[in-house]
């Protein structure tokens, strides 16, 4: 019941609530850029005049049509692939996306792994049977 | 004058952390008692040391002695004494100063706590680990960072500290903060390498640092969530965490030392995960030396890169020994650090805190590989590349919404395995609750997956929280306590727990601020003239005046700004930019209008030259105040953390099971879930 409410909720949530618009999509964009006077900030983000220029600049290219890959190369042409906020997906840019993730499945397997052997110990405990035939065992035999 | 007294210190720093390490070394070669109390003691001398050079600093600071190059670079005469009194960490050399202060405070803590114990070898070779650490800083500051060297012309005038760094007074907490926490990590590492000397390695080094750890997570929690109140009231983008590497250097050690005192638990409790937790700690102490390294070297450019300066590379030999020594040491005790621990079910609290540790081991690598891959695309194949917000925000949120489910659920679980049954009685409340938020959040209009997830998970936690509160209180209750009472007596029967329960309720507030404002906010740039108003989400701002305020440390100029939202005047507010004398381009301030549910955030984009024309920034950020409730919660529940178990006070806990010994959860636990032994 509780996950079908869940579900309910994310599903409706998730529905696309139509296409971006010109505004969203020149803000996401933005948010993509690196402002090039400033150090970790976006061009959406920032407040200097250059970030203002890119956002200008950026809502002026929506506006016109480019398509979102268009305008990312024409960036990347201009400033440099510095202006991306993201490492490439290539290279050595796969292991910063990838290494994360490869490591969180290798720790769930090692998990998975270690829970599926300490079960298996578990069914090896003595039973008040065993413990009795030690017993018996000590008393009779020799103790080292 | 004030240059020789404050090197002085420094010698005297030095030399009493090398007596240490000579005194406490031969001591314990000879077995000899009498220098191993002798050794102790020369971290008070230290301390001593290191407080004179800080006091000859401030000396200096105060009375504007520009014939050190320090005062001269990092003050001025117009500097007011707050800013002069915070100049001391306003740049390299006084922060690694300061950094020695804090280091000597710790140290003095650990040879008084273990006073009585000072012939113990494990509490003598964790003093020798704190020295060597403290002789490193030393002679930092003798050799390259010098705070005290001197000019042979002094200036009439300094230059004044970085105008940034002049601009807020909670420039006098977040550093300050920031080095209790990182140099109090010091504190378990020197213990973790004393216990991989001596071969001690139960559970002895963590209970004696359990305290010192939780003390230096408390500060450096409260540093770091002040540096992002800092950078929002301050820098004026409208945000709080910009994921600079700076900012990230101080979030990677709080990840370890996060994963560290939970998975701490479970070794206390079964015995397991000693090599992990001593690899945590060694890692927490590395990161706080990597996070001094990118701050301090230049290494990356970063907004709080102020100073270039040649201890990089020293910064990076001390890293490498420590990282490479640890490991060598960890690999030379391999035999005793086999544990033949296990867990029995992995729906239990001991697999809830190896799944925690999992994911902040994810999370921390993430930060780790966004934060060095533009220096290592930069040294392997000589390209310039940016790694910011939308790498860390898609990589962080799955794994940060994976820790709330977490951290929502675990503390319900008990210990050893669990039923259906159980979880569903003390699950089900909690998470119908979530259900209900998440729908009516829906239904308001909210749209945003993540954030919709965000406060259903975090109304999930709450609930958990409280009943567990709940459950205290009515035990406690009845043994008769009064209402009034009753809190505090609950508290004081398991410190641990509900310390850590309020640590989570602060955690809770911080996920559904950050949320919020991250997917909800509204930024818009207007051109208004005097009398002109606009209006954004129900607010109108109305430009009235400009105003220019000038002082010896700088000229301002603000607009003033009236909000009304209808008939109501909710005040003038006044963005600013100001000129320093000596910097060159202006320097924005916001101004902005705390709200319980949304922060009004304004900045002046231009500067009105002419008299009535101005361009502001308007920002509605919602919830951003409970970031720093959420700070003030977790501080708070690391304070209760620390208070004493009382023995005489009925506890949460009836007997809890000890590994091996009962039977899997009943009934009588599940009132009584706790998270300690």
């Amino acid at each position: 019941m509780l996950a079908v409410v869940v579900l309910a909720v994310i599903v409706w949530a998730a529905q696309p609530s139509g296409a971006p618009t010109p505004a969203e999509r020149a803000r996401a964009l933005a948010a993509q850029l690196r402002c090039p006077d400033c150090e970790s900030l976006s061009a959406a983000d920032a407040q200097t005049s250059s970030a203002r220029a890119i956002r200008r600049d950026l809502r002026a290219r929506v506006a016109e049509g480019q398509s979102d890959a268009t305008i990312r190369q024409a960036y990347v042409e201009r400033y440099g692939e510095a202006i991306v906020l993201e490492p490439e997906r290539r290279g050595l840019g796969l292991l910063v996306w990838g290494l994360p993730v490869v490591m969180l499945g290798a720790g769930a397997l090692g998990l998975a792994l270690a829970f599926r052997r300490w079960r298996r110990l578990q069914r090896r405990h003595a039973t008040p049977d065993d413990e009795a035939i030690v017993r018996e065992a000590r008393r009779d035999g020799p103790t080292l | 004058m004030r240059a020789s007294l404050g090197v002085l210190g420094l010698a005297l720093g030095s030399v009493s952390a090398l007596l240490g390490i000579v005194v406490l070394a031969w001591g314990l070669r000879r077995n000899d008692p009498r220098f191993l109390r002798l050794g102790r003691r020369y971290a008070f001398v230290l301390l001593g040391a290191a407080a004179l050079s800080v006091f000859a600093m401030e000396w200096a600071l105060i009375t504007h002695d520009f014939s050190i190059r320090y005062v001269a670079e990092n003050n001025a005469r117009a500097t007011p004494l707050l800013f002069t009194i915070t100049g001391l960490w306003a740049a390299l050399e006084g922060s690694i100063l300061l950094w020695g202060l804090v280091l000597g405070g710790y140290l003095a803590w650990m040879a008084h706590r273990f006073r009585n114990r000072a012939t113990d070898p494990m509490v003598a070779w964790a003093m020798i680990v704190g020295f060597v650490v403290a002789l490193f800083f030393f002679a930092l500051m003798l050799g390259p960072a010098n705070p005290f060297q001197t000019l042979a012309n002094p200036p009439a005038d300094g230059r004044g500290p970085n105008p940034l760094l002049q601009n807020h007074p909670l420039m006098a907490f977040h550093p300050p903060m920031l080095y209790l926490g990182y140099v109090g990590m010091t504190v378990p590492f020197a213990f973790a390498i004393a216990a991989l000397v001596t071969g001690r390695l139960g559970e002895g080094w963590l209970a004696e640092t359990r305290r010192a750890t939780l003390v230096a997570w408390g500060f450096l929690t409260v540093g770091i969530i002040l540096g992002a109140w800092w950078s929002y009231e301050v820098l004026g983008w409208g945000g709080y965490w910009a994921w600079d590497p700076v900012e990230n250097a101080s979030l990677l050690p709080w990840l370890t030392a996060t994963a560290f005192i939970h998975s701490v638990i479970v070794q206390e409790r079964r015995g397991m995960l000693r090599v992990w937790n001593l690899s945590l700690v060694v890692a927490t102490f590395c990161l706080t030396i990597l996070g001094t390294f990118i701050t301090r070297s230049g290494v990356i450019d970063s907004v709080h890169s102020f100073t270039e300066s040649p201890i990089g590379g020293w910064l990076l030999g001390f890293l490498a020994v420590v990282t490479i020594g640890s490991v060598l040491l960890i690999a030379w005790r391999g035999d005793r650090l086999r544990a033949p621990g296990r867990i029995d079910s992995p729906v239990s609290r001991e697999s809830a805190f190896l799944v925690n540790n999992l994911l902040f081991a994810a999370l921390a690598v993430v930060v780790l590989l966004g934060t060095v891959y533009p220096l290592l695309a930069e040294a392997l194949q000589d390209r310039r590349v940016s790694v910011g917000e939308p790498y860390f925000d898609r990589m962080t949120t799955p794994i940060g919404i994976a820790l709330l489910f977490l951290m929502a659920a675990a503390p319900a679980l008990p210990w050893r395995a669990t039923s259906g049954e159980v979880l569903r009685r003390r699950l089900l409340v909690p998470a119908w609750l979530g259900v209900a938020v998440m729908v009516v959040a829906a239904v308001a209009g909210i749209r945003d997956l993540w954030v919709l997830v965000t406060f259903g998970l975090a109304a999930f936690a709450v609930g958990g929280i409280v009943r567990q509160f709940a459950l205290g209180l009515r035990a406690q209750r009845a043994t008769g306590t009064s209402w009034w009472a009753a809190p505090w007596r609950t508290v004081r029967g398991g410190p641990r727990l509900y310390g850590g329960l309020v640590v989570h309720l602060g955690v809770v507030a911080i996920a559904v601020a950050l949320a919020a404002s991250a997917n909800l906010s509204t930024k818009t740039e207007t051109r208004l003239e005097v009398g002109q108003s606009t209006e954004v989400r129900g607010y109108s701002f109305t430009y009235v005046r400009r105003d220019v305020v000038m002082t010896e440390q700088k000229r301002s100029v603000k607009a003033q700004i009236r909000i009304e939202q209808g008939d109501r005047d909710l005040g003038t507010y006044a963005p600013a930019v100001s000129i320093f004398p000596g910097g060159m381009s202006g320097i924005g301030t916001p101004s902005v209008r705390t709200g319980i549910l949304r922060d009004i955030y304004l900045t002046l984009i231009s500067a009105p030259t002419d008299r009535d024309r101005v361009t502001i920034g308007i920002a509605i950020n919602p919830m951003v105040v409970w970031l720093w409730i959420g700070g003030a919660l977790m501080a708070l529940g690391t304070a209760l953390a620390l208070v004493p178990k009382s023995r005489r006070i009925v506890g949460p806990a009836s007997p809890t099971p000890r590994a091996g010994s009962a039977p899997p959860a009943t009934d009588t636990t599940d009132a009584v879930a706790t998270m300690s032994p």
